[in-house]
């Protein structure tokens, strides 16, 4: 499924830190600083590019602020592919990310993760990862059925 | 003429699948990073930041996520390594006139100084200059036997350069030691020495020869004249032949499916197989070994009229072994599939009613032809279907087992 990204704190442009004050979801790891991006978090966020720019932007609906948009974090391919996001004026976006979390395990992804952007009922941006069935080494890893699509990248 | 002296060097790689992710991920340095393997389950490889918060290669990965919650997990890729491997070798073929390609990451190899040269210096030239060409670091052992450099090797862990030519230094270390610590003396073995008061590699050294022979066999004896200074393990530039041939492994997620037990059968045979070809050896014995999650192995055994290489005829053996190492109900976590009794292909015996199948070798050969243009496995048996998600994933195409030359696993 994916509950988080890290993204090493030199790759985050140093207007974005402070204007999202992503200072307290800094860790450090092996002396290197990283901003970790949690479902858990009150206020969920992830990356995304977007026209060319780096942006922070809502991870799902769980807190329920939209009233029609699905209130997870996730939605499957196979579920794009149907055709079942076409009426909201959704489009694909790319989440970057060095590592990526799922179910304590963090794992490490070259470039980052698939996700589609929708706009809320206000007009806000709101990212979803896009999810596929886990491959067996996944599973076994993770113990999860659904994995996060990669960016030219599958593990 | 120069005059040169010579002695016993031991290459071994620092925690070295991760070294190699290393090489190709700056992303990774200086982070603790583990190496996973069987499927995903199990950790494999550790950096050394890892290994610090307490996790142990081999255990499973939920136990390391406890330990090491920081910990960042990549797969394997034994591709990759071996291309690392096999530079790190053809560097030492060239400092060396003699190399073993003793596993994976460690080699041995004679060390040669012109008389009165500091093998110490050569130790450092061959660390830095695999590290400089490679970028994988190496700790290098110099000593006057293999068992010994080994010991220095591990000692001067990791980066380290250290020759011990000297007999009192050499003492140090050995005092220094615990008997365990000599690749062969684990468990049992180390019990039977306890008795004897025999805990640190000296006191094995100093022992009465004939003791440590009734204790550990001949092969012991060998490692007490190793230990004491006298080359008894030769450096082996060339793999000897195999005495037996086996292909398996982890299956990652447990099974008590009979279907699936026996699509690990089939692909474990067909692997086996493409050894078997390359080897050019024919299985006089086969013996199919399953381990099931509640601690219980089973075994099958059985030899055959006439030795083989063939699909048909193998399989026909394996099935009946799989039925006697089965046991119902109980997960099965993994499988090994041994071939022995070997007879080169050359030298193998005509049965009288098993006549050469023209149509099934003709078979093999297509099988062969196909896989090796389009990719290993893509034309593989069917019975293998419950494994697609196995096939799928490129990672499960080439193992640690697929890494050809080597002396050891």
């Amino acid at each position: 499924m994916c509950m988080g990204i890290a993204m090493a704190w030199s790759e985050l442009p140093a207007g974005l830190i402070e204007r999202h004050a992503l200072e307290r979801r800094a860790h450090d790891r092996g002396g290197e600083r990283e901003v970790r991006f949690l479902y858990r978090d009150r206020s969920p966020r992830l990356p995304i590019w977007r026209d060319g720019r780096l942006q922070i932007v809502r991870w799902g609906n769980r807190d329920g602020r939209s009233r029609f948009l699905p209130g997870t974090g996730w939605t499957w391919q196979a579920t794009i592919e149907e055709g079942a996001w076409r009426n909201l004026d959704a489009q694909p976006v790319d989440i970057p990310a060095n590592l990526a979390l799922e179910r304590g395990v963090w794992f490490r992804v070259t470039q980052g993760l698939r996700g589609l952007l929708v706009p809320d009922e206000h007009g806000a941006a709101v990212v979803y990862v896009i999810c596929e069935p886990a491959s067996h080494y996944y599973r076994v890893m993770t113990r999860s059925s659904r994995m996060p699509l990669l960016i030219e990248e599958r593990i | 003429m120069i005059e040169y002296e010579t002695a016993v060097g031991h290459l071994d790689a620092d925690c070295f699948y991760v070294s190699a992710e290393r090489v190709r991920d700056a992303f990774l340095r200086d982070k603790p990073v583990g190496v996973l393997g069987n499927q995903g389950a199990c950790v494999i490889a550790k950096s050394y930041e890892m290994k610090a918060a307490g996790v142990a290669t081999g255990v499973p990965i939920w136990e390391a996520l406890v330990k090491c919650p920081d910990g960042i997990y990549v797969k394997r890729d034994f591709r990759w390594y071996e291309v690392l491997s096999r530079a790190m070798l053809e560097l030492m073929r060239v400092v060396s006139p003699q190399v073993e390609y003793y596993s994976i990451d460690e080699f041995f190899f004679q060390a040669s100084v012109p008389r009165g040269g500091s093998f110490q210096k050569l130790a450092e030239s061959i660390r830095d200059l695999i590290w400089e060409r490679v970028k994988v670091p190496v700790t290098v052992g110099i000593a006057r036997t293999r068992t010994l450099a080994k010991l220095i090797s591990d000692a001067a862990k990791p980066f380290g350069a250290l020759a011990v030519l000297d007999r009192e230094a050499e003492t140090k270390l050995l005092a220094d030691r615990p008997v365990t610590e000599i690749t062969g003396i684990a468990g049992r073995r180390a019990k039977r020495l306890a008795v004897w008061n025999i805990a640190t590699c000296l006191d094995l050294a100093r022992a009465d020869r004939r003791l440590v022979r009734s204790l550990l066999t001949a092969s012991g004896e060998t490692l007490w004249w190793e230990l004491n200074g006298d080359p008894a393990q030769p450096i082996h530039t060339q793999r000897p032949a195999h005495k037996a041939l086996s292909r398996g492994g982890s299956f990652g997620e447990t099974t008590d499916d009979p279907t699936v037990l026996h699509a690990w059968l089939v692909r474990n045979l067909e692997r086996l197989i493409e050894e078997l070809e390359y080897h050019a050896v024919l299985a006089g014995r086969l013996t199919v070994w399953v381990s099931y999650k509640n601690g219980q192995v089973g075994v099958g055994q059985t030899s055959l009229t006439v030795p083989s290489d063939r699909f048909d005829m193998l399989l026909d053996a394996a099935r009946p072994c799989l039925r006697n190492a089965w046991v119902p109900r109980v997960a099965a976590t993994r499988m090994h599939l041994i071939a022995e009794h070997l007879t080169p292909r050359a030298e193998a015996p005509l049965g009288l009613f098993d006549r050469p199948d023209p149509r099934l070798e003709t078979l093999a050969r297509v099988k062969r032809a196909v896989n090796a243009r389009h990719g290993r496995f893509v034309l593989r048996s069917a019975a293998t279907l419950p494994l697609a998600s196995i096939y799928k994933d490129v990672a499960n195409g080439y193992d640690i087992c697929d890494v050809r030359g080597k002396i050891c696993f």
